[in-house]
């Protein structure tokens, strides 16, 4: 299927019907994860705003460096130490929320601890990784690259979204209403810590899943900008999740295209989030401006 | 006079304490204490006396020791809890028609709403009062708005037990009237209420049972029996009585 999706693409670019880029077989099928990653980052961006968890998710993201590093040195691939990088990610990720719901440490000092622990011994770890493989190659991995994705990324990318989108339709108004009010949540039955587990857990799921297109370092952003922008101009909660959705499958597309139809040395996971923050920046503008005109009328 | 089908529970406290804090401080209890299945109680006492904890010991979203028994006369009825504030962040695009969306379907907030589910909000709303601000954000409210709009939420589902933790906090004087009608509705339709309240006046409008806690339970009884003909004043010294002294002494207060 994929491949006939490359072959249209291909024969569309022959006839001058797309731009040339579009023959490239690498180029759809970054846009193919572009595709399926956005609207779940989007929608979930907004769970993520709406728990404050923006610091959280950026954690996870740094914390990838680890276990990337941590899977190379296992002996996994360096395009892909999916293991080390999900087995790491996950328990990170799992333990800094028990952490947080056991202890009085304020959130932020606390994912700030984590974040840094993270960083370090990635940073340590990479001493180790660079006397076994060019450094340089994680550069992909931490920053995202449109040439590593294969066809067995795009089915495992696919896998793990319907998973998350099978977990999060029908939860989705019970994680957010145990964020808004807990109290009123658990006296309705909901269980809420049983879906904080399960948000922490689709969020480093995605995570992982979009380290190839977007890199570790960079998808927390990802899940925090489309999310941010949209706040600023929707007047619901409807509204709010499908515009996220849009704006952060939007910023997929340009960001892995425009580099390429450019011809600018850029990665794609930097142009991405360059796309969404300007989104954000004329969000910012627009709302700005507005409120400036209904104060002067 | 109307007979009435009483479908909230009895509710049984067995040596209630609740400590707090690292070096476990004992707030409240022990208490000891049944209140009445389908009755209007109100809990009053000075601030930090324990009140809204019992009240979340009820509810089961406060730990405590000792035992707490709901005993539903035909099983286990609906519950509703109106909590003393909630704060909504006034940037997020949450309305209040999401918000009651969310206490009431599973079907994500994005996705087609039922005719149904939104026709049976807009009139929840519509009673008391907030059906023209459903699509306003609820971190734009009034304190008071959004007080209704929690009042209804807790209303949606006809509970058969609600836990109200000063529900008339920063309302109006037509809001507090309709917040004591509603009460005195779910009252004769049967269920029990539990309200944590401040309002003299207000507690002799409601309350069938009037129980006041300081660090412990210090007296209980019916309105004539612990507030009688109170001012205001004696509030105070009403909460500061030892739990030993007698009724006959609170009388005599009054």
């Amino acid at each position: 299927m994929i491949q006939s999706i490359r072959d249209g693409a291909a024969y569309a670019a022959e006839q001058g019907w797309l731009s040339e880029s579009f023959s490239y077989g690498f180029l759809i099928n970054a846009l193919l994860a572009a595709l399926i990653l956005g609207p779940i980052l989007g929608g979930l961006g907004t769970l993520v705003i709406a728990k404050r968890l923006a610091f959280f998710s950026e954690a996870v993201g740094h914390g990838a460096l680890t276990g990337i590093a941590l899977g190379i040195l296992l002996g996994e691939p360096v395009q892909s130490p999916l293991i080390g990088l999900f087995t790491f990610c996950m328990v990170f990720a799992l333990l800094l929320h028990f952490v947080r719901s056991r202890t009085q440490v304020p959130y932020d000092t606390l994912v700030g601890v984590f974040l840094a622990l993270a960083l370090a011994v990635g940073a340590a770890m990479l001493t180790f990784v660079a006397r076994k493989v060019n450094v340089h190659i994680l550069e992909n991995v931490l920053f995202g690259s449109i040439l590593t994705v294969t066809d067995q990324d795009l089915w495992l990318l696919l896998i793990s979204c319907v998973v998350i989108l099978a977990c999060l339709l029908p939860t989705f108004n019970r994680i957010l209403l145990s964020s808004i009010s807990p109290d009123i949540a658990k006296v309705r039955g909901v269980p809420a810590t049983f879906f904080d587990y399960l948000f922490v857990i689709m969020i480093t799921l995605i995570t992982i899943a979009a380290v190839k297109m977007i890199g570790a370092v960079l998808v927390g952003a990802l899940l925090l900008i489309p999310g941010a922008t949209a706040r600023l101009f929707t007047p619901n909660m409807s509204s709010f999740v499908r515009w996220s959705a849009v704006l952060a499958t939007v910023s997929c597309l340009l960001g892995t295209w425009l580099p390429m139809e450019l011809k600018l040395p850029v990665p794609s996971g930097a142009a991405i989030i360059m796309v969404s923050a300007t989104f954000f920046l004329i969000a910012c503008l627009y709302q700005i401006i507005f409120k400036e005109r209904r104060r002067a009328v | 006079m109307m007979n009435i089908k009483i479908t909230g529970p009895q509710i049984q406290l067995q040596n209630v304490c609740l400590s707090y804090g690292e070096h476990d401080a004992q707030i409240l209890g022990p208490i000891t204490h049944t209140l009445a299945a389908g009755q209007c109680h109100v809990v009053m006492g000075p601030n930090g006396g324990g009140k809204t904890s019992l009240l979340r010991s009820m509810l089961g979203l406060t730990p405590f020791t000792g035992r707490i028994h709901l005993d539903w006369p035909n099983g286990r009825g609906r519950v509703a809890y109106v909590p003393q504030k909630a704060s909504f962040e006034p940037s997020l695009p949450l309305t209040v028609m999401d918000f009651m969306l969310l206490n009431q379907s599973q079907t994500p907030l994005f996705w087609r709403r039922k005719a149904k589910t939104i026709t049976r909000i807009k009139d929840q709303l519509a009673v008391l009062g907030m059906v023209e601000k459903a699509e306003r954000k609820m971190g734009r409210l009034s304190g008071g708005e959004q007080q209704r709009v929690l009042f209804a939420q807790a209303l949606l589902d006809a509970p058969d037990l609600i836990m109200l933790d000063e529900p008339a906090n920063g309302m109006d004087e037509q809001g507090i009237s309709l917040i004591e009608f509603l009460i005195k509705e779910l009252v004769t339709k049967g269920a029990s209420v539990v309200a944590v309240h401040h309002d003299l006046n207000a507690i002799k409008r409601i309350a069938h049972q009037v129980h006041v806690i300081n660090k412990t339970l210090v007296t209980s009884g019916s309105v004539d029996q612990v507030l009688p003909k109170a001012q205001p004043t004696d509030f105070v010294s009403l909460c500061q009585l030892s739990q030993h002294q007698s009724n006959h002494q609170i009388r005599a207060m009054a």
